[in-house]
């Protein structure tokens, strides 16, 4: 993709509706590639990463134009070097997942901070960890395996639940993985706590441009092994999704609103089973 | 029956109670959406309201069709049951249903932009609609009309072609190379006469992430950046399937940082690249000398920890830059010259094309909204020598530049406005193009979604939030 953007759009927003603010530009440090962004309610910021300069950005919530971020967590203490993470507002803390690692930085971190708690070690079956999301009511990590060889991409991917506090070497008390879960790789991820759920998108194999398996599903963060989940939307006519790269839960419309990279857009879905 | 009939009044009732709640609603939305309320920043970066529309997307029929859902108000309860029932079988309930609404831009997204004079053949890349488009260099679109009609349109799933960032046309054989970003990991190559949904008729395995796209035609060398890896890789032009790369320039001297744009001066020996910025340390002896091609996804959020290529926590924020090396330079080699500063007004420099008669490097500056002019014997912190911005010229976030040197034109792709103009080589300043080809209504900005791999939820403000 050519151009780097955060695109802010009314909710109601459809077809080629304009968005209502953009933040882009040199001074926004942002790059492409940018595979996560988290919106933090309480404090009313967003975070993002830039993989290229291996940093975590936070911006003002109402951020526009070529606003720079407030905050910058980025240099040798940091040990980043991926690009999608999650916030948990309530007790303060950035979890950030680099392959074969969880970070966790203070919320407020700037600078060339260190991580105050790092999941890693063979027990945390931590591979190709791309993605996750924070539940800080029932305090879970949802991690989000990927695939990155061609060779066995049905097996490689996989959602591993950890307790928000694990630090070490620490087995995930849940692992969903196989053929019944459906899983290949795992993009965004988000969870409900309310009903201690996650919901992931699942793409499908990288290399196919129209991956027929492809799918958002829905999981108990109970959930232990090969497991299928609660519910999904596949991709094909009826939910004209093709790709879902991302996803984000609107509790309050009871909205689940995906992105897919093959269709260049974004889907709202009215999904209250999850609420 | 009384009871039935009391839920359907029930039910109109309640449909009516929605629909003038979201009429008010809409009226809000519309408000907030005149122009005096978009907010400066985005008006100054590219926005200007279409006013139309946000409105009236009556969204309420498909809330209001929602209530067939009053199912999901047991939802929780049937949840319960599947989990208790637990056999996995019966658990995972097919979900799927129509969204309702989507975001998206029904027109083409004009990237790189390439042009055969000899032949009037002008080619753009579609990052929109994954398309590679060709007109006649001599088209013109209306004021008034939607768009003009390409010539000719290659896409599809069979393609392999889907971000395509960077475009070559072969001056011979006029076979259009197209490069893919960060979705695809191959180079295709049409032919002339390919078009629709087509196999390419060659491609090469290539790294993840690559952009731009130059060809040293006397050596039969084809040279592509890498951002992913912050590096050139040369491969033979008629390389395909898993053919190695005859050389690389990579390392942490070449002060190749997030590069994009590539462009040869083959008359002085000379190679530039357009750099963002964003820079890190590779890992000591991790040059790349071979590449394992397309067995990988070389996707570094997930790459296996044996695999990472550069120091973790290494990262830094530098300024945008065109370094310049000699044509053959490879492995850690540092630059001749750099152009780099704030006098050089550069803002995400995309596609850069040279003219080897005058040596001048024409630069698609994507935020500024213009086209920048330098010599190609500058060096350090130097101001262009011209610049074409302005409202009369239509550039809006330029990614693709190529140049006509027979005709003496310079050719400007627009992602932000579906564009693309073209201009006398020598103009400067706020001056209107000799001729424009739009994809799309010239009143219908882009909305440049590129590659959206997420998606965010601004509750505060009921706002989705789309990074590309």
């Amino acid at each position: 993709m050519a151009h780097p953007q955060i695109a802010a759009f009314a909710r109601l927003a459809k077809g080629g509706d304009m968005p209502k603010r953009l933040v882009s530009g040199q001074g926004s440090k942002l790059s492409r590639t940018m595979h996560d962004i988290r919106y933090d309610e309480i404090h009313d910021e967003f975070l993002i990463a830039n993989p290229f300069a291996q940093a975590v950005l936070t911006f003002r919530g109402g951020a526009d134009g070529e606003a720079a971020p407030i905050r910058i967590i980025q240099g040798p203490s940091t040990q980043l070097g991926a690009g999608r993470m999650d916030v948990d507002p309530v007790h303060n803390e950035i979890f950030v997942p680099t392959g074969n690692a969880i970070l966790v930085f203070p919320r407020e971190a700037n600078g060339d901070v260190a991580p105050i708690r790092v999941i890693r070690g063979p027990d945390t079956l931590l591979n190709d960890a791309a993605s996750l999301s924070v539940d800080p009511v029932n305090n879970l990590i949802a991690v989000g395996l990927n695939n990155t060889l061609k060779a066995d991409p049905k097996n490689n991917g996989a959602l591993l639940i950890f307790n928000r506090t694990d630090n070490g070497n620490v087995k995930p008390r849940g692992v969903i993985r196989g053929p019944k879960s459906g899983i290949v790789r795992i993009n965004q991820i988000d969870v409900h706590p309310p009903r201690k759920l996650v919901v992931a998108a699942q793409p499908g194999p990288v290399y196919e441009m129209e991956p027929e398996d492809a799918f958002v599903g829905v999981w108990s963060l109970d959930d232990n092994g090969d497991i299928p989940p609660l519910w999904k939307i596949n991709v094909g006519p009826t939910s004209t999704m093709k790709k879902p790269f991302g996803l984000v839960l609107n509790p309050k419309h009871k909205e689940l609103i995906v992105s897919d990279m093959r269709l260049q857009s974004v889907l709202t879905f009215y999904f209250p089973e999850i609420f | 029956m009384r009871r039935r009939l009391t839920m359907k009044t029930g039910i109109l009732g309640m449909t009516a109670i929605f629909a003038v709640a979201i009429l008010v609603m809409g009226i809000l939305f519309l408000q907030q959406t005149q122009r005096g309320e978009l907010q400066g920043a985005s008006r100054r970066a590219r926005l200007w309201p279409t006013g139309q529309a946000q409105l009236v997307s009556v969204e309420p029929m498909l809330e209001e069709g929602s209530e067939c859902l009053w199912v999901p108000a047991s939802a929780p309860l049937t949840a319960g049951l599947l989990q208790q029932a637990s056999p996995a079988a019966q658990r995972s309930v097919t979900a799927d249903r129509a969204p309702v609404r989507t975001i998206h831009d029904p027109n083409p997204m004009f990237s790189a932009i390439a042009v055969a004079p000899e032949n009037d053949m002008v080619v753009v890349t579609d990052e929109n609609l994954f398309q590679v488009l060709e007109y006649n260099r001599m088209d013109n679109t209306p004021p008034n009309a939607r768009m003009t009609e390409p010539k000719r349109v290659i896409g599809g799933s069979l393609t392999k072609a889907e971000m395509m960032c960077g475009v070559y046309i072969d001056p011979k054989s006029l076979d259009t190379y197209v490069v893919n970003n960060d979705t695809q990991n191959w180079l295709a190559v049409f032919s002339k006469n390919a078009q629709g949904n087509v196999a390419p008729d060659r491609f090469l395995a290539v790294p993840h992430g690559t952009f731009g796209i130059a060809v040293d035609e006397g050596k039969q060398e084809l040279y592509l950046t890498v951002q992913h890896d912050n590096s050139v890789v040369v491969f033979r032009k008629e390389a395909s399937g898993d053919d190695q790369p005859l050389r690389w320039l990579s390392g942490n001297r070449t002060q190749l940082e997030d590069p994009h744009g590539l462009t040869l001066d083959t008359k002085r020996n000379l190679m530039f690249v357009s750099n963002h910025g964003s820079a890190r340390q590779r890992v000591s002896g991790a040059e790349p000398t071979t590449y394992p091609s397309s067995n990988y996804e070389m996707n570094e959020e997930a790459e296996p920890e044996e695999a990472w290529r550069f120091v973790r926590g290494s990262g830094t924020f530098e300024p945008p830059s065109i370094t310049i090396y000699r044509l053959d330079a490879s492995g850690n080699t540092a630059p001749l010259q750099i152009i780099e500063g704030p006098k050089t007004g550069l803002n995400w420099p995309m596609q850069i094309a040279v003219d080897d008669e005058r040596g001048e490097l024409y630069v698609a500056n994507d935020m500024a909204h213009s086209i920048v002019v330098f010599r190609v014997t500058d060096n350090g912190d130097v101001a262009p020598i011209r610049t074409i911005k302005g409202p009369k010229t239509g550039i809006r976030n330029p990614t693709g530049v190529a140049l006509d040197l027979k005709n003496r034109e310079v050719w400007v792709a627009s992602m932000g406005n579906h564009s693309a103009t073209v201009f006398p080589l020598t103009a400067d300043g706020d001056v209107p193009p000799r001729r424009t080809i739009r994809g799309g209504p010239a009143e219908e900005a882009s909305l440049m979604i590129g590659n959206p791999g997420a998606v965010g939820y601004d509750s505060k403000r009921d706002e989705i939030l789309v990074p590309n």
